[in-house]
């Protein structure tokens, strides 16, 4: 049977298999990037360290990400849910999003189908941006109903 | 807050123990601590008639509203 318990173990297992897809993108960079510039467009040729500094620096907010949410759903798993440390994740985990969205805009220079990504970062990062103000809100009334005797 | 809860001096004079004031009102000890500690963000009318009533006062012997210094 279906339930709250098993979904949380089901998002948690997808933030693990994105954790492992990352570090392999990172481990295989040079190789990828290479195979990649090889096998599209002849006038990519030369912009093979430009990819692997647009892998690696978005490394570091995508790995930030997926630790916020993790910890995130370990916090929900807790029954800690309406509480100021998760509103703090999730402005974390948007904030990252806008830096994955700053770093594809810079790439953009180079290679331009990377606005694709930084508009896809941006939304989503308006998104989370958007949750965590209702968040706030709820954590408000949550300390509100805590404290009313 | 501006709103000062003055249970500590209605119960003093009506030598209630917190124990019993509790029990009377129906809420537990960590709950009137949290009232009369003035951590309370919210008072219910029934809370305050049941306070009311097992001290024998009015609703402004135990709030008091001060202005901001």
């Amino acid at each position: 049977m279906w339930n709250d318990k098993k979904s949380l173990q089901l998002s948690k297992l997808f933030i693990l298999i994105f954790m492992v897809v990352l570090v392999a993108t990172v481990v295989t960079a040079p190789w990828i990037t290479k195979r990649f510039i090889n096998f599209s467009r002849a006038e990519l040729m030369g912009t093979e360290r430009y990819f692997l500094a647009t892998i690696y620096t978005g490394f570091l907010p995508a790995a930030y990400l997926l630790y916020s949410l993790l910890r995130l759903l370990q916090r929900i798993e807790a029954e800690q849910v309406f509480i100021a440390e998760n509103v703090e994740r999730l402005r974390r985990i948007s904030w990252n999003c806008f830096a994955g969205a700053g770093i594809s805009i810079i790439s953009v220079a180079y290679y331009f189908p990377w606005i694709f990504v930084a508009i896809a970062a941006a939304f989503m990062g308006l998104i989370v941006r958007v949750v965590k103000n209702v968040v706030a809100q709820a954590v408000a009334l949550q300390d509100e109903i805590d404290y009313t005797v | 807050m501006p709103i000062v809860v003055n249970l500590d001096v209605v119960m003093a004079k009506r030598k209630m123990s917190s124990g019993e004031l509790a029990e009377k009102v129906g809420i537990s000890q960590a709950n009137l601590s949290i009232l009369k500690t003035g951590k309370a963000k919210a008072i219910r009318f029934s809370t305050l008639e049941a306070i009311c009533k097992a001290l024998d006062c009015q609703p402004g012997d135990i709030l008091e509203y001060r202005e901001r210094e």
